[in-house]
């Protein structure tokens, strides 16, 4: 395995070699990213540099003209960035380099190397950053063609597999549930009684996903008039919110009471009053807040909050073995990349081409001036040079004209020549680094 | 000719019907767009298949049953790929294709016999009353088909366990709407072809009711219909029971049609007198 020549390189940590703490140290503030990234092609070895910072990883994407130098400079350029320390031996670093690197960068935009396998805001960022050093001009043909190619696997692989079909949070699995009832959210108006995080994590949830009106209730009215502030949303006495009730489409129930906030009568009664138009009750309370037989009842729908865990880790199960498929997917990309960046660096086909036919020429000639016509002349063995040089280039005219027409992208056409000809018979430097 | 345009349409609904249901395992749009493109295939034979048949007899032949089973499935698939357009509810042609394909197999078994329109029948009452009631009917089938869906959807919501399927499917909030929308266009469809099949059996046969099994079965329909939409539209009744009536008024339309002219003799299945 040798580490010299071009390579693709990938160096940086990400949450499962990394502690929060040590991420944090190394994270690149968005106002110094220019500059770090003109410091990280500044290095010896290093060509093309682009650097990924999110919470959950921080990595730097290189060509590098020396794969063993670059990993190593790579590696100090990280270790020496301001506010971090972090030395060699304590080493949260991982490196990757060729097909392993590509590989990466792959799965990385995949969202397949993400804690939440699947989440979508990876790819985002991808592209964010990726356009930070475009334009910082530290991007060049080999890497651009690496994150292109990474959005279009990206892509193949969301389309391809259930990866990110289901949502796999609590807030988002409720978002997904409402949806499934209702038609638009955007109409729909939601009751919060009590208050808690996770409350407030649906709240925003819903929010975000279109949802206007917004009653908020809690024991202490200041309480919910401080939350119905930060929402834009209406407050209500706790003493009234059962009069409210038959507005709402969604409840969210998340108060410490001994007696359940709404029985199974009351919903019945607030359904009629609703001329039967679907009800979601989200009961975050432990003991329960709704009486768990208004899901007897036609027309509402009750989940507590066990019942949404339940189907959020249900659908991270369903990811994961989906996940299986985008790896395959992964795995083909990166060989079909690879193989464009392994012909980079071979010898341009028609110099191989005429390369190939003149040793052929050289080595008959020889072999048939050392026995059968090792008695010509002077004269006739020059003869006979030119006779054989003026065929090889007879022949070769046409196809090298044809092939000059082409440039050097049609890959079609150079690869038949190159399999035809076997030009690409000479082991050239290995490149895999399995 | 006939035959084989039939064939042909009855070979792209059974394609249609695979796409879909493979669908129903793997619901990608692709396979959706197969199925609907199938479908159009299909509609658009069976459409050639009508013009050469009324071009032939110079009378839209519709008297039999051959003929207007297959005319069925035909205005369903039409029903469904305008409904489709303007939804998008791919899932609806998991049930549109079988059903259309059932229809054109009934029409082939029953093979030319008949297609030729007794005298009496020379009328354009007929072509208008059996469309029009037919219409109605198909678009009842798209009404079975979202309340069949929405009773699966609230099961799952119920149960609280969601299968990869449900994430295809329309809102519940949406399938109770479409319950409506279609109940409202198929309602005035079937009363209106009730309404001519009685004028024109005054004109022919000078009464207006006959007790005909067809006009029993019908009229049940009807009825049922009738107080599902008068429910509907005045005592808020919607969800489960609207799905529920709506799916038993469609068993009875299609008992009919499927087994309808096996076990009654009738008007509307080959005794013209």
């Amino acid at each position: 395995m040798s580490e010299a020549g071009r390579q693709i390189l990938v160096v940086g940590l990400n949450h499962t070699t990394a502690p929060v703490e040590v991420r944090e140290q190394l994270a690149f503030s968005s106002n110094h990213l220019n500059g770090s990234l003109h410091d990280l092609v500044a290095l010896p070895s290093v060509d093309e540099g682009v650097i990924l910072s999110t919470c959950n990883r921080v990595e730097v994407v290189a060509v590098a003209r020396d794969g063993g130098a670059g990993l190593a400079e790579i590696g100090d350029f990280l270790r020496n960035q301001p506010g971090v320390r972090i030395g060699p031996a304590e080493d949260h670093l991982y490196q990757h380099a060729r097909k392993s690197a590509v590989r990466h960068v792959f799965r990385v935009a995949s969202s397949l190397d993400s804690m939440v396998v699947g989440e979508p805001q990876i790819l985002g960022q991808l592209k964010e950053y990726y356009s930070i050093a475009q334009e910082a001009g530290t991007v060049g043909s080999i890497l651009h063609r690496l994150f292109h190619r990474s959005f279009s696997v990206a892509k193949r692989v969301r389309q391809g597999t259930g990866i990110a079909s289901r949502p796999v949070s609590v807030g988002s699995v409720a978002v997904d549930l409402a949806k499934r009832i209702f038609d638009r959210l955007e109409e729909k108006t939601v009751m919060v009684i009590g208050s808690g995080v996770m409350g407030e994590s649906l709240v925003r949830h819903l929010v975000e996903n279109g949802v206007r009106g917004l009653m908020i209730t809690n024991r202490t009215f200041e309480k919910a008039v401080e939350l119905a502030d930060r929402f834009e949303a209406s407050p209500i006495r706790f003493e009234d919110y059962a009069r409210y009730l038959k507005l709402a489409d969604v409840v969210i129930g998340s108060v410490e009471s001994e007696v359940a906030l709404i029985t199974r009568e009351t919903a019945a009664e607030v359904l009629r009053e609703r001329k039967q138009d679907n009800m979601f009750l989200i009961d975050l309370g432990v003991p329960r807040n709704f009486d768990p037989l208004i899901n007897g009842l036609d027309n509402v729908y009750l989940y507590h909050i066990d019942d949404l865990t339940d189907v959020a880790r249900e659908n991270l199960k369903g990811r994961e073995s989906e996940a299986d498929k985008g790896e395959l997917i992964v795995d083909q990309e990166v060989e079909t990349f690879y193989r464009w960046f392994a012909s980079l660096d071979q010898v341009p086909t028609i110099v191989a081409l005429k390369q190939k036919l003149e040793q052929i020429r050289q080595g008959e000639l020889r072999k048939s001036l050392e026995s059968n016509l090792k008695d010509v002349s002077e004269r006739e063995r020059k003869a006979i040079e030119d006779l054989t040089a003026a065929m090889i280039n007879k022949i070769l005219h046409v196809p090298l004209t044809r092939l000059k027409e082409r440039p050097d992208e049609d890959a079609a056409y150079h690869e038949t020549v190159r399999v035809l000809f076997d030009l690409d018979k000479e082991p050239g430097p290995e490149r895999d680094d399995s | 000719m006939y035959q084989s345009l039939l064939q042909a349409t009855a070979g792209f609904y059974l394609l249609a019907a695979g796409a879909f249901i493979l669908y129903l395992f793997s619901p990608r749009e692709t396979l959706s767009r197969v199925g609907q493109g199938l479908l159009l295939a299909g509609f658009v034979g069976h459409a050639i298949k009508f013009a050469f048949l009324f071009h032939e007899a110079g009378f839209p032949a519709l008297a039999q049953t051959a003929a207007t089973q297959s005319f069925y499935g035909w205005l369903m698939v039409g029903v469904y790929l305008t409904v489709q357009f303007k939804y998008r509810l791919p899932i609806l042609g998991c049930f549109v294709a079988p059903l259309a394909f059932l229809m054109s197999l009934r029409s082939i078994a029953l093979g030319d016999a008949g297609l030729e329109t007794p005298p009496a029948l020379l009328t354009y009452w007929l072509p208008l009353h059996v469309t029009l009631a037919l219409l109605g009917n198909a678009v009842f089938a798209l009404a079975f088909a979202v309340s069949v869906v929405y009773l699966l959807l609230r099961r799952q919501l119920k149960n609280k366990r969601m299968t990869g399927l449900s994430q295809a499917l329309p809102a519940l909030e949406t399938l109770d709407r479409l319950n409506k929308i279609f109940l409202v266009w198929g309602f005035p469809f079937m009363t209106l072809g009730i309404l001519t099949g009685s004028v024109w059996a005054h004109a022919q046969w000078g009464t207006y009711w006959s007790w005909d099994p067809r006009q029993i079965t019908s009229g049940l329909t009807w009825l049922l219909y009738g107080i599902l939409l008068h429910g509907r539209l005045t005592a808020g009744w919607r969800g489960r029971k609207a799905a529920l009536w709506t799916i038993a008024g469609f068993m009875i339309v299609l008992g009919y049609f499927l087994w309808g002219d096996v076990f009654f003799l009738s008007r509307h299945g080959g005794r013209f007198e």
